[in-house]
């Protein structure tokens, strides 16, 4: 019998070893749960929110925005002053003497190394589009697209490392003079662009536009001798070898387990810095991240998706009600919300924070003139589709089913979330109208109308969504409604084919201007899954781009969602998504309540450490009348 | 017993060059592109295209023997003696680039965690989940087995019902139900135990005694078996005619053979519980593979996906055969 046991020894043994290899460091300042785990710290190749979130704590680009002002304005990052010429055409950057993590200088030379990465086919950058609004910019891809095709084609079979080595120094010698990018002094770039483009200082925070350090990641280039592609060894994103020069730099990142930051001794603003270590543990499940918070192994929980969250604002409301003197005066001083909860007592149910986001959730409606399946389809025809629209008792879905404060949404861009652009109206719930369009056209009382199909995905609540809808629009119209449940991957192909007749959808806004918005209604844009083509509404865009007066700009712009949520309606917006975050406001501040949503956590400070000033953050007090940017009268 | 083990190990290769075609051909044939998000803004075609020819995602059969060649270690070792390898590491070298990293079975990249190699996520995820499963079997052991034999002493009595209620409440109830309700107790009322579950031997206690229930309940019911099948037996009557003290007769005589049959489903239960569970480590956080298997097939990740088939298979196989060896030097009859 004992023969037997020896075996189970040694596995108990071999057990002690591998969990005792694998200690968990202490503490760090602040600690959080990000939205998901990060997928890659390539800024070029960066589109998951998780890992945009990351990028802007440990690396910088030229200019970012200052999370703790309504209008989102811009202030210095690398460059600590710029021109912009008055055709909006011509940027001039004027670069700080600033260090990377590992003390080298920071070069025109990185920025200019970055941004060919991000234009090149073979990094393969979400957002390379981005950059191509520089000058040459696409000229400079297609470029490298054609040159790696007609390479493949003549090295068949042979591998010949030199061939690959002279294309990259073609590619290098490319750039340089098909993109306008110049950088005329050691401490000056001047960018040149395609088109007016007022939002460009936005896009030039944005990750996509961070520096790399040339003569680190320059040195794990790849080329393959076969393709003549280049690729870089993933080595370089993983400490030590990685070199950031944003606040923090990586001091670890064990995968699934955790990723840990320190502040960066060479960062050029110490003093907006107010902890020294950041740990990011990878928790994916929803209830776990919560409870992980209850039991104060976190600080902050970026995303709540528990299925309670909806009981978790009810109780926060219950707390307000509780104290509902105190907090309609603080509110009538239009603080932050951030702030009011600070200034009432402390209590475990204000720790729920709900904050309008960047985004829409919305259904698209296929406006091909033909279903899959050959049949005419009669949502072609606008009216259909207004029908509809006007059919959508859209508060039951925000109020009824998703219960987390959500407003309904009249249009596609969550109003006041772009300074001076003023929202259209959008058309209310007329269930008379909606009938008489209907018959308008051609289909009284659903008479003759197709069985209509609503695609979903199976997670994320869109079952009940869907119901609610499907019941509406018989109820009021007299259609035949289905619902058809698909996996992601399946839908999303269905969708990019046009083979569906309703779908869900949404969508967030990259940078602050309505086109962030628009431009993926335009007739064949990449994104336009609703096949919705207009000449009228792609004209405005045309427009809203030559336009170099940035009022009137809007005024078009304004125009062109109008006629998206008030006629053609080839998209139904729902409802406003909000963020949702766990954190104690009496503990921390930093996080920003902003709706553009990002933020940037090195300001976080943690009460009553020791470090850091103490000093809480919020958006300026507005005056009566004014709205917290993405509020919206329910 | 040296035949057999040399005999299985040749069967090895074998058997994974015919799993890894199975598991490609079924995996090529998920909808969708694995280089694309789920949500949001969609890459552009020109690029969609350039990166589905870096990865040779734009045919099968380019991408079959490729990965066959990188996966076996058959490039890395015609790189060695063609000396192609050290040449390689020369031009780097020369060209002040960092030198290319090789891997003796390299199964490439993972397509959704840009930043990392398949080998490199196995490596931080299999031993987590091998000290795991493996710490869920020995507890599965001492439960199992003593309910089970409780149970035998007195077949149809109160505590071999009780003991039969438990192990069905351990199979039936799921383990995401069981693993919240003790996080709930322990960690956030209590105050015992942390949130993720990872990093000192007394975290995994929790979600390791989750992960054993099943396992439990079923070495429970199958000593239980083997105890009443013993009890019953010739030998065993002498045993105790002569005088043999009632628990040397238990422990020493019957389960000595009571234990074969869970000694056999050890082999498939210790493969599968050191796999990883989805389920265990999604709620108590840990880093294992259990999430791999789920997620690799939602993102279409397909470098990851035929990476940990083939671990598991590999891992089914070798255990299978540890059992096998463990059978013969426990019992010398079987031959």
């Amino acid at each position: 019998m004992f023969r037997l046991l020896i075996p189970f020894v040694v596995l108990a043994a071999a057990i002690l070893l591998i969990v005792g290899a694998d200690r968990p460091a202490p503490r760090a300042d602040f600690t959080f749960i990000n939205r998901g785990d990060v997928t890659t710290l390539d800024y070029q190749q960066m589109s998951w929110q998780q890992d945009l979130r990351v990028a802007k704590i440990i690396g910088e680009g030229l200019v970012t925005n200052d999370v703790f002002s309504h209008e989102y304005a811009i202030i210095p990052g690398v460059a600590d002053r710029w021109e912009v010429s008055a055709d909006l055409r011509t940027y001039t950057f004027h670069l700080r003497d600033e260090k990377w993590s590992d003390g080298s200088r920071i070069t025109t030379a990185d920025f200019l190394y970055a941004w060919m990465r991000g234009l090149l086919p073979d990094v393969g950058a979400d957002y390379a589009g981005f950059l191509q609004h520089i000058k040459g910019g696409r000229a400079f891809s297609d470029w490298r697209a054609q040159a790696i095709a007609s390479f493949a084609k003549l090295n068949t079979g042979a591998s010949d490392p030199s061939a690959a080595a002279a294309l990259w120094q073609q590619t290098k010698q490319k750039f340089a003079e098909l993109v306008s990018i110049r950088a005329t002094d050691s401490h000056t770039i001047v960018v040149e662009l395609e088109r007016p483009t007022p939002y460009f200082l936005d896009m030039v925070g944005f990750p996509t536009f961070f520096p790399v350090c040339e003569a680190v990641v320059s040195r794990y280039e790849n080329l393959d001798p076969a393709t003549g592609r280049i690729k870089w060894n993933q080595d370089w994103t993983k400490p030590p070898n990685l070199v950031t020069n944003g606040p923090f730099e990586v001091e670890s990142w064990k995968f699934k387990r955790d990723l840990r930051l320190r502040r960066n001794p060479y960062y050029w603003n110490q003093s907006a810095i107010g902890i020294d270590t950041m740990s990011i543990p990878t928790v994916e499940d929803s209830v776990s991240s919560v409870m992980a918070f209850e039991t104060g192994a976190v600080d902050w929980v970026s995303d709540v998706l528990a299925a309670f969250r909806a009981e978790m604002v009810a109780h926060k409301n219950a707390f307000y009600a509780e104290h509902k003197s105190e907090y309609d005066s603080l509110k009538a001083q239009g603080l932050d919300p951030i702030e009011i909860d600070r200034r009432l007592p402390p209590d475990p149910r204000n720790n729920i924070h709900i904050f309008p986001a960047f985004g829409t959730y919305f259904w698209n409606f296929n406006c091909s003139r033909t279903l899959p399946d050959g049949r005419t389809n009669p949502l072609a025809d606008p009216r259909v589709r207004r029908a509809l629209a006007l059919a959508t008792d859209k508060r039951s879905i925000a109020d009824g089913i998703r219960r987390v404060g959500e407003h309904q949404a009249p249009t596609l861009i969550p109003p006041h979330s772009i300074g001076n652009y003023n929202s259209p109206k959008g058309l209310e719930f007329n269930p008379e109208e909606a009938r008489r369009l209907l018959a308008e056209a051609g289909y009284p009382g659903g008479k003759g109308f197709i069985t209509l199909d609503l695609l979903i995905t199976k997670d994320g609540g869109h079952e009940l969504i869907a119901q609610t809808l499907a019941k509406d629009w018989e109820r009021v119209l007299g259609i035949n409604t289905t619902i058809t449940v698909q996996e992601v991957k399946v839908f999303r192909e269905r969708l990019k084919n046009k083979n569906y007749m309703t779908a869900r959808a949404s969508w967030f806004g990259d940078y602050g201007d309505p086109t962030s918005f628009l431009e993926i209604s335009r007739t064949g844009d990449g994104n336009n899954d609703r096949a919705y083509s207009s000449s009228k509404f792609d004209a405005l865009l045309d427009k809203a781009a030559k336009e170099t007066d940035r009022t009137a700009r809007l005024r078009i712009l304004e125009e062109a969602e109008r006629l998206l949520v008030e006629e053609d309606f080839p998209l139904l917006p729902i409802f406003y998504y909000v963020n949702m975050y766990l954190f104690d406001a009496n503990k921390l501040t930093g996080i920003s309540s902003h709706p553009r949503g990002d933020q940037l956590l090195y300001r976080v400070d943690l009460f009553k450490d020791g470090k850091g000033s103490d000093k809480p953050l919020s958006l300026p007090p507005l005056k009566p009348g004014e709205h917290h940017d993405g509020e919206t009268e329910s | 017993m040296l035949g057999l083990i040399l005999r299985r190990l040749i069967q090895l290769p074998i058997i994974l060059a015919v799993i890894y075609t199975l598991t490609l051909t079924l995996a090529w044939r998920i909808p969708g592109n694995p280089l694309e998000n789920p949500e949001g803004r969609r890459p552009a075609p020109e690029v969609v295209a350039a990166m589905q020819a870096q990865y040779r995602l734009d045919s099968f059969w380019s991408f079959y023997w490729s990965y066959l060649d990188n996966a076996s270690g058959i490039k890395y070792l015609r790189d060695t003696i063609s000396g192609r390898a050290a040449e390689q590491t020369r031009a780097a070298e020369a060209a002040g680039l960092a030198p290319p990293t090789r891997l003796i079975f390299d199964l490439g990249p993972s397509l959704q965690y840009r930043d990392q190699r398949v080998n490199e996520i196995i490596a931080s995820a299999l031993p987590v989940s091998m000290a795991l499963g493996a710490t869920a079997i020995l507890i599965a052991l001492v439960i199992g087995v003593i309910a089970g034999v409780a149970g035998a002493i007195k077949p149809n009595s109160f505590a071999d019902f009780l003991t039969l209620a438990i192990a069905l409440v351990g199979i039936s109830l799921p383990t995401f139900v069981i693993g919240a309700a003790l996080l709930l107790i322990f960690p956030v009322l209590l105050g015992w135990g942390r949130i993720p579950s990872w990093g000192r031997p007394i975290d995994l206690l929790l979600p390791a005694f989750t992960l054993s229930l099943p396992f439990a309940a079923y070495i429970a019911r199958l000593t239980r078996l083997g105890m009443i099948e013993q009890l019953q037996s010739d030998y065993i009557r002498t045993a105790r005619a002569k005088g043999v003290s009632e628990s040397s007769v238990l422990f020493k005589h019957a389960l000595k053979n009571a234990f074969l049959p869970v000694l056999s489903y050890l082999g498939p239960a210790a493969a599968y519980a050191m796999t990883g569970s989805f389920v265990v480590e999604r709620v108590f956080v840990i880093p294992g593979m259990g999430q791999h298997f789920v997620n690799a097939v939602q993102n279409k990740d397909l470098f990851l996906i035929i990476g940990v088939v083939l671990i598991y298979a590999s891992m089914l196989i070798i255990f299978n055969l540890i059992v096998d060896v463990l059978y013969r030097w426990a019992d010398p009859r079987i031959e």
